[in-house]
């Protein structure tokens, strides 16, 4: 067995199973059980994130008088800008943190998701190399993969990948702050929109127990996001193909 | 218009993942189906779908059979043709191979026809062909292997029912009613005694039916944990695995466990196998690599043997020769009609090479094996070597 195993899948595994049966055999809520104790791990990063987001939020009029001021030199403008930063003590890529920390967490769980739910007989099979021996992880096998009508082994569903997506493009909304220059306007709104749809259709072609982890780590998300900033931030209830207007000209 | 090309772009950035889940249909199906011997003829089923008989003397191969079955393929993907796994052992019969695939069916190939390579199914020849209905499971996948009885062929759905068919024109006899309600799995053998059907499944029950008609007898046993493994019945025990780690031996029309095997720790895996039973002894194999001789009235422990490796195929016994072979694919070879203590220790061990998970077949001091590199092995217990091999993967090219 790999280092990868031993050190990440196979304890993320084991926790879930654990969970599932001490949950009464629900390997949905094991998810979310999961979720939150994955997302009170990363607390100290996300916090730290979310600081920044605010910091970055009442910083914004500045920026804007940057951006009118340097915007046809942008060498001039990354520099200003990052002597704001600076200043500021805020770390723009400070929010990547968070999202690259829960990458082998995703990894780990997807891979668990499969292995767990065991669909193939060779699942259930290499299952049984994988678990610990205790009795509470043996006691759930083999689990079962419904959960509220949701099959969470199953893929393709339509109405997960909305709320994933959705929730996804609300937290975003939250903290991507109107761009003053129309280009950088137009490259906000793709990236605004092009994170929720691939994660709405990464959705669609994964397994739904791993979109059920987004979505609730999405919805968590919004609720520390809207507590610690203290508010909605730039979130408007507006369709996302709706035309903003032109700003800075 | 910017909106339009920031969602037309969205979608190009995702059309490599569309692209990316439509890969992995259409490969290779895998199951672990094993060989089964009748007439000098192997009947074997290789790792994509095809069903070959081979020649066992000089290895000829007499037909070569292909099942494919055509899917709606992934969210973004057409219609795909995929070689169709097995997991059943073919169970030769007269003229007649029954075989058992992953997508629910049920065929019964005539050797006569298919050396003819004549088009599925040719009626006069004998040959039917029977689909398991969905049923509103998520899957009809046949896992386990067929049980044939005389003019009835039984067996488990993944939709959580069994079936009885006639064996003769594969025309239903009855359906039982769900047995897994939880998982809708049953992935193991139902076994026969008497005109009793007894049935194990991962809801941790067991289920006496009818052969006749299918209607649960009013018996049944239940556990806290589900069973890994299909029962073997003995006299009026049923012995089998749990994913509890242990064995257990369940006395029919009791509510008790007889006994629990190991009788403390439990085992380091599960009992995936069924175990066999002989002379009132159980030999049961383990995941956790070991074989195990029990005392089958008290559980007591009689010997052990570690092959360091796990054992996925149940145990065979060819006269007084206990043959297993683990997942590394060492053939263990035992003489059990040794009196004094020495059963457990190997008379050989024969490498064959290859990763085995699939059961096996010993006859005349030749084991046939199906590696999981879709090679068909033949093992010389008394040379202690390998005596020949048949490349199933060149079958299929």
């Amino acid at each position: 067995m790999n280092p990868w195993d031993i050190a990440i899948a196979n304890p993320v595994l084991n926790v879930l199973v654990a969970l599932s049966h001490t949950l009464g055999g629900s390997f949905g809520f094991a998810i979310i059980v999961l979720t939150v104790i994955v997302r009170l791990i990363t607390w100290p990063l996300n916090k730290r994130q979310l600081r920044s987001t605010k910091a970055m939020q009442e910083m914004q009029p500045k920026i804007q008088e940057l951006q009118k001021k340097y915007g046809k030199n942008q060498q001039k403008l990354q520099q200003e800008m990052m002597k704001l930063y600076k200043e500021a003590g805020v770390n723009p890529l400070g929010c990547l943190w968070p999202m690259l920390v829960q990458f082998p967490i995703w990894i780990a769980l997807y891979q668990s998701i499969i292995r767990a739910l065991a669909t193939t007989p060779e699942n259930l099979l290499d299952l049984a190399q994988r678990l610990y021996s205790w009795d509470i992880v043996n006691q759930a096998i083999p689990l079962s993969s419904q959960f509220l009508g949701l099959d969470l082994a199953g893929q393709g569903n339509i109405i997960l990948a909305i709320v994933v997506g959705g929730t996804m493009w609300v937290q975003q909304k939250m903290t991507q702050a109107p761009a003053v220059d129309p280009r950088q306007a137009s490259t906000s709104r793709i990236m605004l929109l092009m994170m929720p749809l691939m994660f709405g259709f990464l959705c669609l072609s994964f397994p739904a127990g791993l979109g059920l982890y987004w979505a609730v780590s999405n919805i968590i998300g919004i609720v520390t996001q809207y507590f610690v900033t203290g508010g909605w931030g730039y979130l408007k209830f507006q369709s996302p193909f709706q035309r903003a207007p032109s700003q800075g000209k | 218009m910017k909106q339009l090309k920031a969602l037309v772009l969205a979608l190009i950035a995702c059309l490599p993942l569309m692209v990316a889940s439509c890969i992995g249909v259409g490969q290779a199906a895998g199951g672990w189906s094993g060989p089964t011997v009748q007439d000098g003829i192997i009947y074997v089923a290789s790792r994509d779908g095809g069903v070959v008989a081979v020649n066992s003397s000089n290895g000829d191969v007499l037909w070569f059979y292909a099942m494919v079955t055509t899917s709606g393929g992934g969210l973004s993907c057409g219609p795909t043709s995929a070689p169709t796994a097995i997991y059943a052992t073919p169970i030769a019969d007269g003229d007649l191979v029954y075989v058992a695939t992953y997508n629910g069916q049920v065929l019964a190939l005539s050797t006569l026809a298919r050396r003819q390579n004549l088009t599925f199914p040719q009626q006069r020849y004998g040959e039917w062909e029977w689909n398991c209905p969905l049923d509103g499971a998520k899957s009809n996948a046949i896992v386990a292997d067929l049980l044939v009885s005389a003019d009835t062929i039984y067996l488990s759905s993944s939709n959580g029912r069994v079936y009885s068919l006639d064996k003769e024109f594969g025309d239903l006899n009855w359906e039982s009613e769900i047995l897994d309600e939880v998982h809708r799995k049953l992935w193991t053998s139902p076994v026969i005694q008497g005109d009793t059907l007894y049935v194990s499944t991962f809801d941790g029950d067991i289920y006496a039916l009818s052969a006749e008609t299918g209607e649960l007898l009013d018996w049944s046993f239940q556990s806290e944990a589900g069973f890994a493994s299909s029962p073997v019945v003995y006299g009026n025990t049923l012995f089998l695995g749990s994913f509890d780690l242990y064995l257990h031996a369940i006395e029919i029309g009791s509510s008790a466990s007889m006994w629990r095997f190991p009788e403390e720790e439990p085992a380091g895996s599960w009992f995936w196998a069924s175990p066999i039973v002989n002379e009132g002894i159980v030999y049961a194999a383990c995941l956790d690599g070991r074989l195990y001789a029990i005392e089958a009235e008290t559980g007591e422990e009689l010997w052990e043997f570690d092959s360091e490796s796990p054992i996925v195929a149940s145990p065979v016994l060819m006269d007084n020769l206990l043959t297993v072979i683990d997942e590394s694919g060492t053939v263990h070879v035992f003489d059990i009609s040794t009196e004094f203590g020495n059963e457990a220790e190997p008379l050989k061990a024969i490498s064959i090479g290859a990763s085995v998970r699939s059961s096996f077949y010993a006859q005349d001091g030749l084991v046939y094996a199906r590696g999981e590199d879709n090679w068909l092995y033949v093992v010389d217990i008394d040379r202690g070597a390998v005596s020949w091999t048949f490349d199933l993967n060149e079958e299929e090219e």
